[in-house]
């Protein structure tokens, strides 16, 4: 057990000190009563009589030190620690509109998640949650999140889990992209005293305004970047941000590794099998499709076919290179973990003992006056 | 001790049983009156009443009409017929207000039961035809002088409630007061103050041919002081201060016995009537019949 304000119960004791050696050291002068036959009491002087230690003065100041060190141990508001873990983890879950997708996010946070651990999420705005499950995308889940509003809660997040732990370790689960970084980021990450691990999700994509580029089904020529399969085959369908047309597809190319290293897939055949990529150009985007389609026929007119082609022909969505080296660094910081001991003791922590302790001290002072009165009724009859 | 107006209601009430309780007792006169005014107490006058005493020899100035004509007709000599006259007694019952007659405090106060006494003589005296009156010493104000009229008793009732019981006035200059206009005084007090004075004023007064009773109350605690009280204090004298514990409270309870018992011899030999009365020991009407039935015998051997 320890107490969240040990003063209190030092002052306790030290009353309760007093109480006892004022009980011993004073004593209590006689009270005169009028008494109309006093003259015939013989006249003799009065003696100091020492007064015998009686039971219910024993009673009286084991009440009056038990509602003393009581009271002082409800201001002191004790609280037993919990079971001590070597290592918990503060969870720093950036739900903001940077990360492409929240459900990776919480996936991410499922993962490292232990019993015991903290979980923060942040966008514009931080807020303590109780499990991975309640990872969910909030108001601000339409802009970029702001990292020192996660730090801030991570770091009251640390005094909350400090007594059940010796290390404390910071995970923030985030793009970490520059626009999360404001002046203020700096400053707070250092008051976190030891490293941090970076779990890094997909960067949300930004939606380019450069125009679509040209291109055409149409592909009796060799798509850029592709070359003829050795072997030509035939696939059942292909699909495009969820459009998928079903078609004896002839496949006749083939995007090579390299060629997808910096490009993007836009539409995959059934399989699997990348069907049409785009990469990022100086000013624009380019795209290179290797799904062989009439540009006449009934089939361009199917619903399907028409939201396909709408898909490949739609803007250019490209990441831009927001991620900052220099801000990765500074948030993993260096070192060794933080300790527990280092983080300040959270002044919202209930001590239900406390209010315990109150009541049976409320109670003894109420029986202390019984006990006074009754002594005192005694001696006056 | 002043008592509040609260208390008015609980004093109807105290007194109506008290006053229930001695309804129908007489309290006789010790001694035969010297008052004229017809009475039911004997006086020393002889009269005219139907109550035949014995005959007279017929002397110059006697009333014609009282002779005994049968007797003078058989013994041819003049006789006159006398007989006993009643007659009123004029009471006085004085109190005692000193400081001491509030011990102890509550209910069961000596003044409280001075008072009750003195209502209770008063009604029965009253109810007898007497007048009665009543009176505080040191306490002008506190003075009714014996009257017959109805509603003296509620009177006296409420000139009690108003009193303040404290200081040390002597007792013996109100009994002197009082013994001017009644032939029986009824003395409450706890004889703590002027003891000698109040006895050598009542001897005076006895022989003058007036009856004194004297009523000594007495709180139980004085008797058997509580064993908590460690130093005392008398309520007259601040300059007594004694410790009242150990050997010191027997020898209290020594002294005390010895000098009730003195004073009691005293008042004995004085001819008054002498009664004890403790605080609580027995009701009120009961130590009332005491005193008035001892009395009635008394006088019926006398």
């Amino acid at each position: 057990m320890s107490f969240l304000a040990p003063g209190f119960l030092v002052a306790a004791v030290a009353a309760a000190c007093g109480v006892v050696a004022l009980h011993f050291i004073v004593t209590r002068r006689p009270r005169s009563v009028a008494f109309p036959t006093a003259r015939f009491v013989p006249d003799v002087p009065i003696a100091a009589r020492s007064r015998s230690m009686q039971l219910s003065d024993l009673l009286l100041l084991a009440v009056r030190v038990l509602t003393i060190l009581l009271g002082g141990a409800a201001l002191a508001r004790p609280v037993f620690p919990p079971y001590r873990e070597r290592t918990v983890r503060v969870i720093a879950a950036d739900v903001s509109g940077s990360a492409a997708s929240v459900a990776e996010v919480r996936d991410s946070v499922r993962t490292l998640f232990r019993a015991g651990d903290a979980v923060v999420v942040f966008d514009t705005a931080a807020r303590p949650v109780g499990s991975p499950d309640s990872v969910v995308a909030g108001l601000g889940a339409t802009s970029s999140g702001s990292l020192s509003a996660g730090l801030v809660a991570a770091l009251r997040a640390g005094s909350s889990v400090r007594d059940g732990a010796d290390s404390i370790e910071l995970v923030v689960v985030s793009p970490i992209s520059r626009g999360e970084r404001d002046r203020a980021t700096n400053v707070i990450r250092a008051e976190w005293p030891g490293r941090a691990r970076l779990v890094r999700v997909t960067e949300a994509p930004t939606v380019s305004s450069s125009p679509p580029p040209a291109f055409d089904f149409l592909s009796v020529s060799r798509p850029a970047f592709s070359v003829t399969r050795t072997r030509i085959d035939t696939v059942g369908a292909v699909v495009a941000q969820g459009n998928v047309i079903v078609a004896p597809f002839e496949r006749r190319w083939r995007f090579t590794a390299d060629s997808l290293r910096r490009a993007r897939v836009i539409a995959r055949w059934v399989d699997g099998e990348p069907a049409a990529i785009e990469w990022d150009s100086a000013a624009t985007c380019a795209r290179s499709i290797a799904v062989p389609m009439d540009s006449t026929g009934d089939m361009l007119l199917r619903p399907n076919v028409i939201r396909f082609r709408a898909a490949l022909a739609a803007p250019c969505q490209h990441v831009e290179s927001v991620q900052d080296p220099t801000l990765e660094k500074m948030m993993a910081g260096a070192g060794s973990l933080a300790r527990a001991a280092q983080f300040p003791p959270a002044s919202d922590i209930d001590s239900p003992l406390a209010r315990w302790l109150a009541g049976i001290a409320i109670a003894l002072a109420i029986a202390e006056m019984v006990l006074r009165r009754t002594r005192d009724s005694g001696s006056e009859r | 001790m002043r008592r509040s107006p609260h208390d008015e209601g609980h004093d109807k009430v105290l007194y109506g049983v008290l006053l229930d309780a001695v309804r129908g007792l007489r309290w006789r006169a010790r001694r035969a009156s010297r008052i004229a005014v017809p009475g039911i107490h004997p006086s020393r006058v002889r009269g005219t009443s139907a109550e035949f005493t014995e005959y007279r020899p017929y002397r110059q100035g006697d009333d014609l009409r009282r002779i005994d004509w049968k007797l003078f007709a058989r013994s041819d000599r003049a006789y006159v017929r006398i007989s006993e006259e009643r007659a009123v007694t004029p009471t006085y019952v004085v109190l005692d207000a000193s400081a001491s007659m509030a011990f102890p405090d509550g209910s069961g106060s000596k003044w409280l039961l001075a008072q009750q006494l003195a209502v209770a003589l008063i009604a029965v005296a009253h109810s007898g035809g007497d007048p009665t009156g009543v009176m505080v010493a040191g306490n002008p104000r506190a003075t009714i002088q014996p009257r017959t009229r109805r509603g003296v008793v509620a009177e006296v009732i409420r000139t009690l409630h108003d009193v303040s019981v404290s200081g040390s006035s002597a007792v013996a200059p109100s009994i002197l007061a009082a013994a001017r206009s009644s032939a029986r005084i009824a003395i409450v007090s706890d004889f703590l103050g002027d003891l000698d004075e109040t006895l050598r004023v009542a001897r005076e007064l006895i022989a003058s041919g007036r009856d004194v009773y004297a009523l000594h109350v007495i709180a139980s605690e004085e008797i058997d002081p509580p064993i908590a009280v460690s130093v005392v204090t008398d309520p007259e004298s601040a300059d007594i201060r004694r410790s009242l514990a150990g050997e010191t409270r027997s020898g209290y309870q020594r002294a005390f016995e010895d000098w009730r018992e003195a004073t009691a011899a005293r008042w004995l030999a004085s001819g008054a009537a002498y009664r004890v009365i403790v605080a609580g020991k027995e009701p009120v009407s009961h130590s009332v019949r005491r005193i008035v039935r001892d009395e009635l015998s008394a006088s019926q051997a006398g």
